[in-house]
């Protein structure tokens, strides 16, 4: 990427101004490539970009684990290797139930944690560029890309909405 | 939502979103004080005692102990549900708050997370050393084996502890990590030392507060609260299931499962209080940990007090009315009376009768007073843990079998271990990570001044 000249980005103070800059842009086309905040905005979550699909994922996670468990558990105890405690039926499918439900939910919890670190592009030790060092803190901002769209009505619409600085982005990494 | 104008600002001062990282993150840049250096050293010696007490235990075995053949199960299962019960404190707050839609945790939960992957990892140090021997503790494990295949008893409630407490001790992790990511890239982005920049940005993994980081961030945290609000009741019914199953008197009760749950909550609730007061006075965060906080967390202990109250004499009640014989001896004349009335009336008098000082304004608002209760809360779910594991062991249906128990120095030097371990964790949690979390807590101050304005 050539960090240099790609993008600009509008720097704001407060969330209020950040949402007036973002409705705005959007009624006038512009197309904006990231907004960083220092915590979820929602009005922004859910105007930005695709719908996380985690929590649909999460669920067939938990539906399929639960059904992988059953089987394991049926499997070990009823059909490879039945024990005889005390003449109970070895296939004790009530009992079963609570280990389902623990492993279920131990399984979930790993597969949605790898899925997660996948797609929102995190691991340990990663390093992303960061374009303001602001947006963890007490900024807002909004990134646009010069390529995809009017950089120079960008920056109007920013400046006028409230951004305390409009700047060209240059990430450290 | 919150939105209700009785309950006053869940912080105060009206800070700068600026401020609210200063103000948490400044102990972290800080020099560590002398009083921190000390809590380290002690809780270090006593780290010590405990592992020299498991090197004993494992090098020559139980017989260190003073458990018997009666008395099988003494300090060690006592130790083990009371940390258990300490560490349902932070999911408990985390997850049935995030679901009752109560902003007010977001001051709390972490110290709560916290104290909760340490007091876990504690509990699980008694129930591996009860085995005996540790180096077969994988037998546990279901695998394809060289015995049989011989796979393990899926019916035994020990085989659904040991899966519940490792369920939980890595979602319990987990969220508490989660919640640190963007906390982690605050500290990253704003620390001097390039030290701490490399650190914490290891941590960070990344983190910048994109939007679509922020979306998955919130998927992920439905996802796991959602599923550990099934786990936080499920492990501590699992843990009660272990004594109920069997057929001991006084442990043969179908009361166990929730009985087990509230308290846990109930000590882990007072752990929170005890720790909340300490961190707010030591750091001064009484901005974020308010006077309201505590009056809130101070209710909730008055009322689950009041739930421990109604089942400590339903359990009494139950073995009168059914007049089983064994029941009725094991609490009219070795609870109530008898071996170990001292142990039982501790027990009734700190979890029933001393909480319920704070339905008075005055005991609550006054901070020593609600500090020397939740300590006595403590104690006193250590004594009904004692109640329930040794009295019910020492004398059951045969008298020819009648024994009594007291601990062993290494039994005991293992318990100061776990004590030790629990100090050690908490104070390098002061010191490293943010004590509050700091994008939640911007969230909620940002939501307090828009209602203003």
């Amino acid at each position: 990427m050539q960090m240099d000249s790609q993008y600009i980005m509008g720097v704001f103070d407060e969330e209020d101004a950040l949402l007036t800059a973002f409705r705005k842009m959007k009624e006038e086309g512009l197309e904006i490539e990231d907004v960083f905040t220092p915590y979820p905005v929602h009005e922004i979550l859910e105007n930005h970009g695709r719908k996380s699909k985690l929590t649909i994922v999460g669920w067939f996670y938990g539906f399929f684990a639960s059904l992988g468990v059953l089987a394991f558990l049926i499997y070990t105890a009823g059909i490879d290797w039945p024990l005889n405690y005390g003449g109970k039926p070895s296939n004790a499918f009530p009992s079963f139930i609570v280990i389902t439900i623990i492993l279920t939910i131990f399984s979930i919890t790993i597969l949605s944690l790898f899925t997660f670190s996948w797609r929102a592009n995190l691991w340990p030790s990663n390093k992303k560029p960061i374009f303001h060092e602001g947006a963890t803190d007490d900024k807002f901002v909004i990134l646009v890309n010069k390529e995809k769209t009017d950089a120079g009505k960008a920056t109007s619409v920013m400046k006028k909405t409230g951004a305390i600085e409009v700047i060209e982005a240059k990430p450290n990494q | 939502m919150y939105n209700t104008e009785i309950r006053g600002p869940l912080i105060l001062g009206n800070k700068s979103l600026g401020q609210i990282t200063t103000d948490i993150a400044s102990p972290l840049y800080a020099r560590p004080k002398f009083w921190w250096i000390v809590g380290l050293g002690i809780s270090s010696i006593m780290m010590l005692l405990g592992f020299w007490a498991i090197y004993v235990t494992i090098s020559t075995g139980i017989g260190t102990w003073g458990v018997n053949n009666t008395v099988g199960w003494g300090w060690a299962i006592i130790n083990f549900v009371w940390w258990i019960g300490i560490g349902h404190a932070g999911t408990a707050f985390s997850i049935f708050l995030l679901i009752l839609r109560q902003e007010w945790r977001s001051s709390i939960n972490r110290a709560a997370e916290a104290m909760t992957v340490v007091a876990v990892g504690c509990a699980a140090i008694f129930p591996a050393l009860h085995m005996g021997r540790i180096w077969d503790a994988f037998f546990i494990l279901p695998y394809p084996n060289t015995r049989g295949p011989l796979w393990v008893n899926y019916n035994s409630p020990l085989f659904w502890d040991f899966i519940a407490i490792s369920a939980y001790l890595l979602i319990s992790a987990s969220f508490w990590y989660l919640g640190m990511i963007p906390d982690f890239a605050t500290i990253r982005d704003n620390a001097k030392s390039k030290v701490k920049q490399a650190v914490y940005g290891f941590f960070a993994m990344g983190w910048r507060g994109s939007v679509g980081e922020w979306k998955r961030y919130e998927g992920l945290s439905y996802i796991l609260g959602g599923i550990a609000a099934v786990l936080v009741v499920s492990v501590h019914s699992i843990v009660s299931t272990d004594f109920a199953v069997s057929v001991e008197p006084g442990w043969h009760t179908t009361l166990f499962p929730p009985y087990f749950v509230v308290g846990a909550i109930f000590s882990g609730f007072a752990m929170v209080m005890t720790l909340m007061i300490i961190l707010r006075k030591i750091y001064k965060l009484e901005d974020y940990v308010t006077n309201a906080h505590l009056d809130k967390v101070a209710k909730i202990l008055m009322f689950v007090s009041l739930i421990m109250g109604t089942a400590y004499l339903t359990e009494i009640f139950v073995a009168w009315y059914s007049g089983n014989e064994y029941e009725i001896f094991t609490f009219f004349h070795n609870r109530i009376t008898g071996e170990f009335t001292k142990q039982f009336w501790a027990m009734f008098i700190f979890n029933a009768i001393v909480p319920q000082l704070m339905w008075f304004k005055k005991i609550r608002s006054n901070l020593l007073i609600v500090f020397i209760i939740s300590i006595l809360i403590n104690v006193g779910m250590w004594f009904e843990r004692f109640n329930i594991v040794v009295t019910s062991l020492s004398k059951n249906y045969l008298p020819s079998a009648w024994a009594s128990y007291s601990p062993t120095f290494v039994e005991v030097s293992v318990y100061l271990g776990t004590l030790g371990i629990f100090i050690f964790g908490v104070l390098l949690f002061f010191k490293y990570i943010p004590m509050i979390a700091i994008s939640e807590v911007k969230a909620v101050n940002r939501y307090q001044l828009k209602k203003k304005k």
